[in-house]
């Protein structure tokens, strides 16, 4: 066995670390605002989570991948697959590494950001600092700001709309039941929408944006419409009681899997990209510009994520479970369905977006649209702090790893 | 600081408001007890009721200090932060008024009332007792409208201010009846005193509590 394929097993194992951390990190982003408004159990959050990550990792995932790995780095100017074999196996090493201190730490950090910053520190390392393209990584930087803010005027709206149009009105749970065709309907849209445009499962339809719009715009017509039909079928007296709360409680349960499922979809890419990479050298012996995902790599990823959701999910929405309690489902979804759009846009804007990012600026939003009794907003910049942290860090990681990988291989 | 998510959720200072409001209800239930005890002139255990009421005034004060302490610069609330401390305040100079009455009280030696007045005191004492029990419903119907902003929810919350409006005005008549009446038929220069400033000290309790409504009515403004 050549130095390589050692490379390729270490390549594996650091590849599933990270997934499973990303598994562990990302889960509450999720499901949190599912689990604490109580539309799902803590079990049926880690089981929804687990499979929609497989689910998503496989079938959705791998277009995100390159975006991260050319986007910001240029590849194109490394002539030795040696050197880039190190350096993807550093970044995944140091990216890892990074999660896990946050996690224990209790940093709140992006799994998208620490292999972005990885991936600038081994291209340094390779290639010097002209290597890097800095219009792309000023993209990240103008993430930070415009992810949050961005969902952060969405569930501002949705929650003001929820209540001008639902809570407020004499019979609520009625007009929810009546309006909830268009609640369904619009968050289908999103889903639909970032299916087509997002994913591989889209360019293979080979549908274009005017032809995309339109089935989107059909599908979520039916989505909405059928939706409303299974709530109306589990409608009973006692629901009648909790009022418009029960039926946003049951849309909830769909865009909580949505969220998943595109998390599996979006972070695969972290881990399995830059072990693609490798994968991709060890067989072939050289570089490419761009490397194809094998479908398996995708699975791994997914199964790693699920992994570290069970092994960690318990203890991360026990906590949200039973500490987010003032958050009620009409909330939930706000965040949910700002999340979720933000997601979608960001990355058709070919942002390296954070489902993280745009959670924290979803319940900012309900809180500014005075839908919780308190929101700490300050809390914010101390997050905002991390995410800026995030990138120098594991870049810097990335570059001591490389340098100590270089030494023994 | 684990989870970005949860770390934007804290401790609801309506929390503290409602628990606020309840030790503001048990402090006017032992004001009741002692005001029965001082009327009816054999009373022994005046003093222990008084001095329950000023431990419940300090469990409520640090209640308060609690929720005033608790929200940091930058914290989202459905209500304005300086709202919340303008109706805390008035809430808690409820207890205030119940422990100057007390006080007040005790710094006359002998107790008891003239007979005459005595049913003129229950009644105002009582007129004072069921505003107070208000407020901690009025925070509960409160809280249950910020969750759902509904119309019907808000006029549930308007109908307490109004009450608590109307109860204050009862009170009042029935201080200028108590008043008029000490001057009539009470004949001692001290005690004409003594029971004139007593009746308004308890008037200002429901006084207090009219107030805490009217705050109310601008935090649920829309």
């Amino acid at each position: 066995m050549g130095l390589e394929n050692y490379i390729l097993v270490l390549g594996f194992i650091f590849g599933f670390y990270m997934n499973w951390n990303i598994g562990a990190n990302d889960v509450a982003n999720s499901m949190a605002s599912a689990v604490g408004a109580k539309a799902i159990t803590l079990k049926q959050a880690i089981l929804i989570a687990g499979i929609l990550n497989v689910l998503g990792a496989t079938f959705i995932g791998s277009h995100v991948t390159d975006t991260i790995r050319k986007g910001i780095v240029a590849t194109d100017v490394f002539t030795d697959p040696h050197v880039v074999l190190l350096g993807a196996l550093s970044a995944l090493l140091a990216a890892a590494l990074w999660v896990s201190f946050a996690t224990w730490k209790s940093l709140p950090v992006s799994t998208t950001h620490s292999i972005v910053g990885a991936m600038i520190g081994f291209g340094i390392m390779a290639g010097g600092f002209s290597v890097i393209h800095w219009v792309k990584l000023s993209s990240v930087v103008l993430s930070w700001v415009i992810s949050p803010l961005f969902s952060m005027v969405i569930s501002f709206i949705m929650l003001k709309v929820i209540i001008r149009f639902v809570l407020s009105i004499k019979n609520p749970y009625n007009q929810a039941l009546k309006l909830a065709p268009l609640f369904i309907g619009i968050t289908a849209f999103v889903m639909v929408s970032s299916f087509l445009f997002k994913t591989p499962l889209g360019q293979n339809l080979a549908v274009d944006g005017y032809l995309a719009f339109m089935i989107a715009l059909a599908a979520s017509f039916i989505i909405g419409h059928a939706g409303t039909l299974l709530i109306r079928r589990f409608v009973t007296d006692t629901y009648q009681q909790r009022g418009a709360e029960e039926v946003f409680r049951k849309i909830q349960i769909g865009t909580s899997c949505y969220v998943a499922l595109a998390q599996g979809a979006n972070d695969v890419a972290n881990a399995i990209g830059p072990l693609a990479l490798i994968y991709f050298i060890v067989k072939t012996g050289t570089i490419a510009e761009a490397v194809p995902v094998p479908t398996f790599l995708l699975l791994y990823g997914g199964v790693g994520i699920a992994c570290g959701i069970s092994m960690a999910g318990y203890r991360v929405m026990g906590t949200i479970g039973t500490k987010i309690t003032t958050l009620t489902n009409t909330r939930g979804f706000s965040v949910d369905f700002s999340a979720a759009t933000t997601v979608l846009i960001a990355s058709k804007l070919g942002l390296p977006v954070s489902t993280t990012h745009a959670a924290v600026g979803g319940v900012v939003g309900v809180g500014l649209a005075r839908g919780l009794e308190a929101v700490n907003f300050g809390i914010v910049i101390k997050i905002m702090f991390y995410w800026v942290l995030t990138v120098p860090v594991a870049a810097i990681t990335s570059m001591v790893v490389f340098l100590i990988l270089k030494w023994f291989l | 600081m684990r989870i970005p998510f949860m770390s934007l959720f804290m401790t609801s200072p309506f929390d503290g408001l409602q628990e606020h409001a309840e030790k503001v209800k048990e402090v006017a239930w032992a004001f009741q007890q002692a005001m029965e005890c001082y009327v009816i002139t054999r009373c022994t255990t005046f003093e222990d009721l008084r001095n329950e009421v000023i431990d419940l005034e300090r469990e409520a004060d640090s209640i308060k200090r609690r929720i005033r302490g608790h929200i940091p610069k930058g914290t989202l609330m459905v209500v304005d932060k300086f709202q919340l401390f303008r109706y805390l305040r008035e809430q808690d100079s409820v207890l205030d008024a119940v422990e100057d009455a007390m006080d007040w009280i005790s710094y006359k030696p002998e107790p008891g009332v003239p007979e005459d007045i005595q049913q003129d005191f229950f009644l105002l004492v009582d007129a004072t007792i069921e505003p107070i029990e208000e407020l901690a419903r009025m925070v509960k119907e409160a809280r249950k409208y910020f969750d759902g902003y509904s119309n019907k929810q808000r006029d549930v919350v308007k109908e307490i201010i109004r009450t608590l409006r109307r109860m204050e005005h009862d009170a009042d008549k029935l201080e200028d009846t108590l008043k008029r009446k000490v001057f009539a038929e009470v004949e001692d220069p001290i005690s004409v005193f003594h029971l004139v400033r007593l009746a308004e000290i308890i008037g200002y309790i429901a006084n207090h509590a009219q107030n805490a409504g009217d705050m109310m009515r601008a935090m649920i403004a829309k």
